[in-house]
C-alpha cells in the first residue's frame, strides 16, 4: 500500500493485520467469540452440573473475562505488535493470549479456594478443583480458539487488502491510459520540428511533460478548475501541432468560477476523446466545443464534437474507457451527487458533466 | 527511386520527406494527405514505393494500398504507424515491410532498400486482419493505367455477370473483378442480395413492385430499370424493405 495515503500517521503501519481491540466493533467481535465458545464448551459437556443456563452463565462470565482481558492486553501491545513481522507478531499475539488465560484461570481457581475451600461440598462445582487438570485445559482450548482467531483476522485483512488494491488498480490502470498513439505521434512530431522549428520543439517537450505529470496525479486529487482547463490546453496545444489548422477548440468557460475545486482530469480525457473520435477522423478536421456554466449549486461543462459518418468507417473503438474513467472520478469525488450524460444529436456528439460546486479552501 | 508520402500530419510528412532526402538515390515525388488524394497522385507520378500511414480520415492507409495493388504496375508498400496492434500483428504474419513512428533513419534506409511489391492476397489479408471489421470507403476500377475510385455511397447495385461484376453508379457503369458474395459479406447491412446475381444498395431503393403471381422487381431511384426479386429471396427482400 501507498504510503502517502494513509492519512493519519499516528495510527500503526496500515498493513498490520490484527484491528484494533479498543475499537466498538472489535470488543463486540471479542464479545461474540467468546460467547460461542462458551456455547460451544456448555453444549459439548457430558452431564451438566447446574442445568444448560446456569452452566452457560457460568462458563461466559469466565469466557468473557478472558475475552475482554485479552482485548486490553492486544489492544495496549498493538503499536509494538504492528512493527514486527507477521509471523513474530502472531507468535507474541498468541503467547499473550495463552498469558491471559493463565492468569484468569489462576485467580479464578485461588479464588474459589479462598472463599469457598470450606464450602465446597455446597457450592459443588461452581469452582474448580483439579487445579493442573484445570490450568491445562484451559491453556490447551485457549491455544486453539486464540490461533483460530488470529487466523481469522489475518485473512480477513488479507481479503479486504486484496478488494482495496483491486478496486485501486483499475482506477489506476484507467489512468494511466495517455493512449499509446497519441504518445508516440507526439514524439513524431517532436523529432520532426526538432529541426525545423527547435523553440517550439522544446514548448512542445515541455507540454508533454506536464501533461504526463497532471495525469500521473493521485486518483482522488482535487485541484482548481483553472490548473485543470490548463492541462486540456496543454493537450490541445500539442495536438494542434499534429492536425494543424483541422484542429479548431472554442472555449466558453469564462462563466466559471476557476478557483472552484475539481477532480483532476475530468477535461483532458473528453479533450482527447473529442479530437480521437471526433476531429481525426474528419480530413476537413472540425471544432470541439468546451462550454462551462454555473448553475446555483452545481457546474455544467460539456465537450461536443462533431460526428463523422463515412459509410464504410466503424466507430473507433474506446470510447468508453475514457467516459467511464471520468464517470468513476466524478463518482468518487462526489458520490451520487455528479452525473455524466452522453447525447448523440445526429451530426454532433456531446459529454455533458454536472457536478456539485465546491469552493476551494482559499477562497472558502 | 521515387517515393510518395502519405501522412495527414503535416509534420509527419515534412519529417520523412526529411529523411528520404537524405538517402542517395531517393527522391520525393510527391506528398499526400489521405487515401484517396494518394491514389489520384500515385496514378501521376508512378512512385516506385508508397510509405503509408494507416491511420488517416477519410480513406485510411490500408484500403488505400489495397486499391493501388489494382494498378498493372502496382507501387511497394511500406506502413508506417505510430501504435496499431492489429495491424502489426498482421504485417509480421505476412512479411510485410512497415516502420513505426518516430522513424528512424537507418531503419527508414533499411526497409526501402528492401521494399518489395505486395501481393494481393497479401493486401486483403492485411485489410482483415488490421482493420477486422472496416469495409472499404471506395472500390477502384482501373483505367488506362490509373485508378479511378468510386465511393461505396454512390454505388445503385451489383450485377454478376460470369467473370465480372458490373457496378452501376451515379456517374455510370464499371467492371470489377470480385465475388458478389465477398462484396455482399463486406458491405452488408447497407447492400441487399435480391437475385442471386444482384446486390442492391438498400438506401437507393425507390421501391419494391409486384410485377406477376409472387413475383417482385426492385426500382432503383433516379434509374429507368426493374431488377428482379428471386423467389427464394422476396420475403426476405420484403421485409428488410418494409421494417
Amino acid at each position: 500500500m501507498n504510503r502517502s495515503v494513509s492519512d493519519s500517521p499516528s495510527a500503526p503501519a496500515p498493513s498490520f493485520y490484527l484491528p484494533d481491540f479498543c475499537a466498538t466493533p472489535t470488543v463486540l467481535a471479542v464479545v461474540l467469540i467468546s460467547e460461542l465458545v462458551a456455547i460451544v464448551l456448555t453444549l459439548a459437556r457430558e452431564e451438566l452440573h447446574h442445568g444448560f443456563w446456569i452452566d452457560l452463565a457460568r462458563t461466559s462470565l469466565f469466557l468473557l473475562w478472558i475475552g475482554l482481558s485479552s482485548a486490553a492486553a492486544l489492544c495496549y501491545s498493538r503499536p509494538a505488535l504492528a512493527r514486527m513481522s507477521v509471523q513474530r507478531a502472531s507468535a507474541v499475539s498468541l503467547g499473550l493470549l495463552i498469558a491471559v488465560t493463565l492468569v484468569i484461570s489462576e485467580v479464578t481457581f485461588w479464588l474459589g479456594q479462598f472463599w469457598f475451600g470450606d464450602l465446597q461440598s455446597l457450592v459443588g462445582s461452581l469452582f474448580p478443583t483439579g487445579h493442573v487438570n484445570f490450568l491445562l485445559r484451559n491453556l490447551c482450548i485457549s491455544f486453539i480458539v486464540s490461533a483460530l482467531a488470529l487466523r481469522y483476522f489475518y485473512i480477513a485483512h488479507e481479503w479486504r487488502h486484496t478488494v482495496e488494491s483491486r478496486a485501486r488498480l483499475r482506477i489506476d490502470a484507467l489512468q494511466a491510459r495517455i493512449r499509446p498513439h497519441f504518445l508516440f505521434n507526439s514524439m513524431n512530431t517532436i523529432a520532426s520540428l526538432t529541426r525545423s522549428n527547435p523553440a517550439r520543439a522544446e514548448e512542445a517537450v515541455e507540454d508533454l511533460a506536464d501533461l504526463f505529470r497532471a495525469n500521473l496525479r493521485e486518483t482522488r486529487t482535487q485541484i482548481p478548475l483553472k490548473e485543470e482547463l490548463e492541462v486540456a490546453r496543454l493537450y490541445q496545444r500539442i495536438e494542434e501541432l499534429r492536425l494543424g489548422p483541422r484542429l479548431k477548440v472554442k472555449w466558453n468557460v469564462q462563466e466559471l468560477p476557476m478557483d472552484t475545486l475539481v477532480p483532476s482530469l475530468l477535461v483532458q480525457p473528453l479533450l482527447e476523446n473529442a479530437i480521437y473520435h471526433g476531429i481525426e477522423p474528419l480530413p476537413d478536421g472540425g471544432t470541439v466545443i468546451i462550454s462551462g456554466a454555473r448553475n446555483g449549486d452545481s457546474l455544467e461543462l460539456s465537450i461536443s464534437n462533431p460526428v463523422h459518418d463515412a459509410p464504410g468507417a466503424s466507430p473507433r473503438s474506446g470510447n468508453r474507457i475514457a467516459l467511464d474513467n471520468v464517470r468513476e472520478r466524478l463518482e468518487l469525488a462526489y458520490p451520487g451527487r455528479a452525473r455524466l450524460d452522453v447525447e448523440n444529436r445526429g451530426a454532433e456528439f456531446v459529454v455533458k458533466l454536472t457536478f456539485p460546486l465546491v469552493k476551494s479552501v482559499a477562497t472558502a | 527511386m521515387k517515393i510518395l508520402i502519405v501522412d495527414d500530419e503535416p509534420p509527419a510528412r515534412e519529417r520523412l520527406k526529411r529523411l528520404v532526402e537524405e538517402i542517395d538515390s531517393c527522391e520525393v515525388a510527391g506528398e499526400a494527405a489521405n487515401g484517396t488524394d494518394a491514389i489520384a497522385l500515385a496514378g501521376r507520378v508512378a512512385p516506385d514505393v508508397v510509405l503509408m500511414d494507416i491511420r488517416m480520415p477519410g480513406m485510411d492507409g490500408v484500403e488505400a494500398a489495397r486499391h493501388l495493388g489494382q494498378l498493372e504496375e502496382p507501387p511497394a508498400i511500406i506502413f508506417i504507424t505510430a501504435y496499431d496492434e492489429y495491424a502489426l500483428r498482421a504485417f509480421d504474419t505476412h512479411a510485410v515491410g512497415y516502420l513505426l513512428k518516430p522513424v528512424r533513419r537507418e531503419k527508414l534506409a533499411d526497409t526501402l532498400a528492401r521494399a518489395s511489391r505486395l501481393t494481393k492476397p497479401q493486401l486483403a489479408a492485411i485489410a482483415r486482419a488490421a482493420a477486422p471489421k472496416q469495409r472499404r470507403t471506395h472500390l477502384s476500377v482501373r483505367a488506362r493505367g490509373e485508378l479511378r475510385l468510386i465511393p461505396i455511397e454512390e454505388v445503385l447495385f451489383f450485377v454478376a455477370d460470369q467473370k465480372y461484376i458490373t457496378v452501376r453508379h451515379a456517374r455510370g457503369e464499371d467492371l470489377i473483378e470480385e465475388s458478389l458474395k465477398t462484396l455482399e459479406e463486406e458491405f452488408e447491412p447497407g447492400f441487399l442480395r435480391i437475385h442471386r446475381n444482384t446486390l442492391v444498395a438498400v438506401r437507393h431503393i425507390a421501391s419494391i413492385e409486384r410485377s406477376g403471381e409472387g413475383q417482385y422487381s426492385v426500382r432503383m431511384r433516379g434509374l429507368d430499370v426493374e431488377l428482379p426479386v428471386s423467389r427464394r429471396l422476396a420475403t426476405e427482400v420484403l421485409r428488410r424493405f418494409r421494417g
